[in-house]
């Protein structure tokens, strides 16, 4: 008789497992730890290990014109004209020397150094400049007052304008850099994945490219070798936040951006010698904006008097983890640290928590206190409104929700509200939200930040999409200021300007000013020392911004 | 046997409608949400985008602005075609290139976990219920239930702490070391299996119970059937007796949720794949939902459905042919 046919497949089966158990146990044991030793020999062969928190693979995409641009390709692989660095204030030129302005504001003309080879050994022109911009305009737009760049023999580039246009020297000098002989040759360059890419940067050669990880080695041809001393970059892939922590922690990881609940306990503790954070204030300003086209928040009054309710050290300590900087009534971040007007600095009064000239502002402006302690508006509703702030960010949904417990003792009613952010933006973009968290523009310069906050130019009706300025504020006195700033020709001339932005910001209060959002940035100098710090503040700790090729070319392996 | 072609058949009509039914849910439930995907990317760089780039960036990724019934035949047409279209987070990689580069770890991992947890489950239930009272019958289920009620992700991070971290057994992510060359030699598939090993584990945990105890009660049902007491009065063995009379009859529901497990093996890691930094659609799929990438979404949304519906006929087919009762109704 035949042997039963599940009994025969069920033992197959356990053959299989047993085989799958011994196959799995043996080899568990012959894993050794990730992560690299520390013996100091190795440290000259080490990579620098960063995890990518918010990618959980990796396509082997190089273009710089992707929308999600692969890690290092803007910082290590293609580098920029120049170098502005927001902890110091300080602007390094990079693959410029030397810059001009025209007396008249309507263009720039750049020098470009002498002896930078591109990683497969053609030297870089001007040539190069005039070209990245023109692909930059064709695919991805923006940069509409710029007419042309037009190379003028080998090394220099001038940038013509449609209009005086200050910001424009951060904008273009920042944008990196591509190279012609290679681009022109390709025939879709926005879809191209540009595989192998050759750039100017420090680490240009992609190396062992796999799904959750890549490295990428020294450019042969870099233009300052005697600084490329570490051997190459490490990306590791994460799929979350926590993934990345847990590496961080472990040690398995040299530098790392994600956000770290309680840094000093679960981060540092571990190795106190070793490892080390800075959490800068050049991030962006985050606001509560007031959507200014509903009452009451048309009123400048009442905005300052709710902002005057908010406890902005109970933000930043509940909300932020003590991370953040309270902000003040300039409305600038750290990262304008320079630009900002001390006589308004100095005397701040609505950015500073004082609920009793808060209740007195409000019962003046005609926003009466009842009976039960809550106020009602002119038309005699009760004041209420919504805070919206998307469901996955937990840090700000704390903040919306102090916020929140701060009015009451003014009596007024904030409801968080917190589905997807997908549907809080489209709130925002169409103007149908009452308030919500939102960050701001973070440049070099201060234009546009003052431009979103309350340039007339960027108010769109309601029911009208718009990309800046969701509280929808326009200010003719704001408008005049920011015209001259763009005309400005020299720093000391827009810095004037700012000074009356500013004054003219502390008036109008178009939004309220929240904290400055920090830079996230730690790491181990187990491997690698040099790293930038508080008395150092040569870059921020960010991996993925323009000042992160000035930490990769000043890291050496520890000795 | 002809009844038997007619079932199959009767039920292949049915999965056909089912299966437009979610191709159509699938083409209008990510249009329903607020936003399109190049607003959500500008709203993520938060401040760094340009405002002027985002109408090239929306020719650049083709976001349609046409008519819902003009993009739905084309959806269907594609669909049809195979053609998915070029993913948004992910671009210019097509949707179909990202699904198979990282399904096939959501496979492993998933149908790993399944396999040993049905297998295992099941032969303790068979065991537990052949012995009532007996060691496996009351130490095991209580225990079982306990760990199962864990939030899933709560015991991932716990496993990852204790094997990962502390005692160093495990490795703490991916699917195989950094830097190794994907390759059919023992080296990369050992390396593979020890990766394998916790984020299998852990759904296993979490799973195994709900078989043992389904198996176990109806396997108590079976054993007090009249034609267990003749097989018994026959003299057979009582191995025979478990296996072929009570264990076989026991199945059928057990056959009914390893089909539907089958179906859940491609989106139901998704946790798992987070915790442990897996490479697996999971990930993909938050992200993609996130970012408002509908060819993405839409690809495997598709890959669910169909692995759903895949898996469910065949389960009818198999119970053709372990249930004659079904072939006549």
């Amino acid at each position: 008789m035949t042997q039963p046919r599940y009994l025969r497949s069920a033992r197959i089966t356990a053959a299989g497992l047993a085989v799958g158990a011994l196959l799995l146990t043996g080899c568990a044991a012959t894993v050794n730890k990730s992560g690299t030793s520390s013996s100091t020999s190795d440290n000259t062969n080490a990579m620098l290990t960063i995890p990518r928190e918010d990618m959980s693979t990796f396509d082997r995409n190089f273009n710089p014109f992707a929308p999600a641009v692969n890690p290092m390709v803007n910082q290590a692989i293609y580098e920029p004209l120049l170098v502005f660095n927001p902890a110091k204030g300080d602007t390094t030129p990079w693959l410029a020397t030397e810059w001009k302005t025209a007396a008249d504001g309507k263009s720039i003309t750049f020098t470009l150094r002498d002896g930078v080879k591109w990683s497969d050994g053609k030297p870089l022109v001007a040539d190069d400049v005039a070209y990245t911009f023109e692909l930059q305009k064709k695919l991805k737009g923006g940069y509409e007052y710029l007419v042309g760049a037009t190379a003028e023999g080998t090394n220099k580039v001038t940038f013509t304008f449609n209009k005086p246009w200050s910001p424009a020297l951060y904008e273009v000098g920042q944008l990196p850099i591509l190279p012609k002989h290679i681009w022109s040759a390709i025939a879709d360059p926005a879809k191209d994945a540009n595989a192998t890419p050759v750039g100017t940067g420090p680490y240009t050669e992609v190396d062992s490219f796999q799904a959750q990880s890549y490295a990428l080695k020294k450019n042969p041809n870099y233009w300052q070798p005697e600084k490329q001393k570490i051997a190459g970059i490490k990306m590791l892939a994460m799929s979350g936040n926590d993934a990345a922590n847990l590496a961080s922690v472990n040690g398995d990881v040299d530098w790392s951006t994600q956000f770290i609940p309680n840094i000093e306990k679960t981060f540092i503790s571990k190795d106190k010698e070793h490892r080390h954070y800075w959490f800068p204030p050049t991030g962006a300003m985050i606001n509560w904006q007031l959507n200014t086209t509903k009452a009451p928040f048309n009123d400048p009054k009442v905005r300052k008097a709710l902002s005057m309710a908010v406890d902005r050290d109970q933000v930043t300590k509940i909300g932020m983890s003590g991370y953040a900087q309270p902000a003040d009534c300039t409305g600038l971040s750290g990262n304008y640290e320079k630009w900002k007007n001390p006589a308004v600095k100095d005397n701040c009064s609505w950015t500073k928590l004082n609920v009793d000239e808060a209740n007195k502002v409000l019962d003046e402006a005609g926003y009466p206190k009842g009976a039960d302690g809550k106020r009602t508006l002119k038309d005699g509703m009760p004041f209420e409104f919504k805070i919206s702030v998307g469901a996955s960010s937990s840090d700000w949904l704390s903040v919306a929700n102090v916020i929140s417990q701060n009015l009451q003792a003014v009596g007024v009613t904030a409801k968080v509200d917190s589905p997807d952010w997908a549907s809080v933006v489209a709130g925002y973009e169409q103007g149908t939200f009452d308030s919500g968290i939102v960050w701001s523009a973070n440049d070099p310069s201060p234009f546009k930040y003052f431009n979103n906050a309350m340039g007339s130019a960027t108010v769109k009706p309601v029911g009208t999409k718009t990309f800046d300025n969701y509280h929808r504020f326009g200010d003719p006195k704001a408008d005049a200021l920011l015209q001259d700033f763009v005309a400005a020709g020299d720093e000391a001339k827009q810095k004037d300007v700012a000074y009356k932005l500013q004054e003219e910001y502390n008036d109008a209060a178009p939004l309220v000013p929240l904290f400055s959002g920090p830079e996230w940035g730690d790491y181990t100098d187990v491997h690698f020392t040099g790293w930038p710090s508080q008395d150092n503040p040569y870059a921020t700790l960010s991996d993925r911004s323009p000042t992160t090729v000035l930490i990769l070319t000043t890291l050496e392996p520890r000795k | 046997m002809e009844e038997t072609v007619r079932f199959i058949l009767r039920r292949l009509g049915f999965y056909l409608i089912a299966f437009w039914a979610s191709i159509t849910l699938n083409f209008l439930l990510p249009r329903f949400m607020p936003g399109d995907p190049v607003s959500r990317m500008f709203a993520r760089t938060q401040g760094k985008m340009q405002p002027e780039q985002i109408d090239a960036l929306r020719k650049l990724l083709g976001v349609d602005d046409r008519p819902l019934w003009e993009q739905y035949i084309d959806y269907l047409h594609n669909i049809v075609t195979g053609n998915m279209g070029i993913s948004i987070s992910r671009f210019p990689a097509p949707v179909t290139e990202v699904i198979a580069a990282q399904i096939g770890w959501t496979l492993l991992l998933g149908g790993t976990a399944l396999v040993i947890a049905a297998v295992v489950g099941n032969l303790l239930g068979i065991l537990a219920a052949w012995r009532r009272g007996g060691a496996i019958d009351s130490a095991l289920p209580p225990v079982l239930i306990f760990i199962g009620s864990f939030p899933y992700f709560w015991l991932a991070m716990g496993a990852l702490y204790l094997f990962g971290v502390i005692l160093g057994w495990s490795p703490l992510r991916h699917a195989f070391t950094d830097g190794l060359e994907p390759a059919f030699t023992w080296e990369f598939i050992g390396d593979v299996g020890a990766h394998l090993v916790l984020p299998a584990l852990t759904i296993v945990l979490v799973s195994i119970g709900g078989w043992m105890l389904g198996m176990r009660n109806t396997m108590i049902a079976t054993n007090s059937e009249d034609y267990i007491t003749m097989a018994e009065a026959k003299g057979l063995r009582p191995g025979r007796i478990m296996f072929r009379y009570a264990a076989r009859n026991a199945m059928l529901p057990s056959v009914t949720s390893f089909g539907m497990s089958l179906g859940f093996v491609v989106g139901g890691a998704m946790l798992t794949e987070v915790v442990f930094a897996y490479p697996g659609v999971g990930y993909q799929l938050l992200n993609a939902v996130q970012g408002l990438d509908y060819p993405l979404m839409q690809g495997l949304f598709l890959t669910i459905t169909a692995a759903v519906l895949l898996a469910n006929f065949l389960v009818d087919i198999l119970y053709v042919r372990l249930d004659p009762r079904v072939r006549s109704n």
